[in-house]
């Protein structure tokens, strides 16, 4: 080894301890502030570059985890919008089919619960199709009701389907009485697919704006009682013969999704299996 | 390469006390200057590696408030070391790196120590090994072989584009 490393290394010896000795009697004051007179600024600089660094970085790590937390948190809230949805669909599926469930095991007549798998509802035909047809023996002009009151009848049957003439259809009459004093009339559809109640004027001078209008049973067609609508606008003709009633349907057709088809014979009085909501 | 150099030595020490904290893992910090110096004792033999030592190690104990002297001495004790047996040991190998680095640190911390203890350093053997010097000198060891993997491989990456 050379002597001049080790001389090196003795004189770097010598000062560290001298320094350390002198620092111990305090006496090493002056050079310990030239020293920090080179490091304080270069230690205050790396310390902001340090600042910056770590500031720039935890900003970036930030961003990445709030971008990533905001993807996660979207994806979460997507999916359970969508299982909302399901649950929301599956709870009034649920409800609807529980109604429908107990009109079918009060009713006093054979029935047989269906789907409804098409809607017609331009204004030249308005009808359902239903997933009922000649295999479950239903046969023409068969009354089809909902918890709410009656859809219509049965006008074709198919093999795996039934066409259901809906009350709202312009073709579509029906023998029906005012609830409250029993005058008598006929529920007709109209084109712009709403429903009204045509009685003659002597009979009918007592209706009322919200009183209920259910099958006659007149013809032994719908067994009777069965709600068709209520009373929402008078249409006073004067002295003609008959007036009308414009009439709020007892059934939202656009949203009825099960049905039930009355296959037996249908003179029965079913008004008691429809309460009165007001 | 010479302000490579310089700043690894100057930086290297001044730096320890305020980036090296970034790198803080579990409250424990490496200690930088000490690899560099390893590191460069190892390339520029004795004399280097005692010069970078002293030098590191006093602007690291101006940097950290210390006593002046203390680091510098061990350093440039742990830097003269290991120029001279440097050319002996096959320090290519991480196998060696490794605890090489981690025998280097505790025996600069066992220096280090016994130079304090003539100054009445008040803090006990056993802790200041357990807690501080141990977990340091493995922290070293393995930053150091990867500093050096990562020399070596600029090294062979510089000469494929010279």
């Amino acid at each position: 080894m050379k002597i001049r490393a080790l001389v090196l290394l003795g004189t770097v010896v010598a000062v560290c301890l001298l320094l350390l000795t002198l620092q111990m009697r305090g006496q090493t004051a002056g050079a310990s502030d030239v020293l920090a007179v080179l490091t304080t600024p270069v230690q205050s600089a790396l310390a902001r570059v340090n600042r910056a660094t770590v500031g720039v970085w935890s900003t970036y790590r930030e961003w990445k985890n709030v971008r990533a937390e905001n993807h996660r948190l979207r994806d979460e809230a997507q999916r359970l919008r969508v299982e909302a949805l399901r649950v929301t669909e599956t709870v009034e599926e649920n409800q609807r089919l529980r109604r429908l469930l107990a009109l079918k095991e009060s009713m006093p007549l054979a029935t047989l619960s269906g789907e409804i798998i098409a809607r017609e509802w331009g204004g030249w035909v308005r009808s359902l199709t239903v997933n009922r047809g000649r295999a479950d023996h239903v046969t023409r002009l068969t009354a089809v009701i909902a918890p709410d009151g009656l859809i219509g009848r049965v006008v074709d049957v198919r093999p795996g389907a039934s066409i259901v003439q809906v009350l709202t259809d312009p073709a579509s009459t029906v023998g029906a009485h005012v609830v409250r004093n029993r005058t008598q009339g006929i529920v007709e559809g109209d084109p712009r697919g709403t429903i009204r109640f045509k009685y003659m004027a002597r009979d009918g001078s007592g209706i009322q704006v919200g009183d209920l209008i259910v099958t006659s049973g007149a013809g032994g067609l719908f067994p009777r009682g069965i709600p068709v609508g209520r009373v929402r606008a008078i249409d006073d003709r004067g002295s003609a013969l008959f007036h009308y009633a414009h009439l709020a349907p007892a059934v939202d057709f656009a949203r009825i999704d099960e049905v039930l088809l009355i296959v037996g014979e249908g003179a029965h009085d079913v008004a008691a299996l429809f309460p009165d909501p007001t | 390469m010479r302000t490579f150099i310089i700043l690894a030595v100057f930086g290297g020490g001044i730096a320890h006390a305020t980036l090296g904290q970034a790198l803080r893992i579990a409250d424990v910090a490496p200690d930088i200057p000490l690899i560099v110096v390893v590191l460069l004792a190892l390339r520029r033999g004795p004399e280097f590696g005692c010069g970078a030592g002293f030098i590191a190690g006093l602007l690291q104990d101006a940097a950290s408030g210390g006593l002046l002297g203390v680091q510098a001495l061990t350093k440039a004790i742990i830097g003269f070391a290991i120029g001279a047996i440097g050319v002996r040991l096959r320090v290519s190998q991480p196998l060696v790196q490794v605890p090489g680095l981690v025998l280097l640190t505790i025996a600069e911390g066992l220096v280090r120590f016994t130079l304090l203890k003539l100054f009445r350093f008040p803090a006990p053997f056993g802790e200041l090994m357990t807690y501080v010097v141990l977990p340091q000198a493995l922290y070293n060891g393995f930053l150091g072989a990867a500093l050096v993997l990562a020399l070596a491989w600029a090294e062979s990456m510089r000469e494929r584009t010279s």
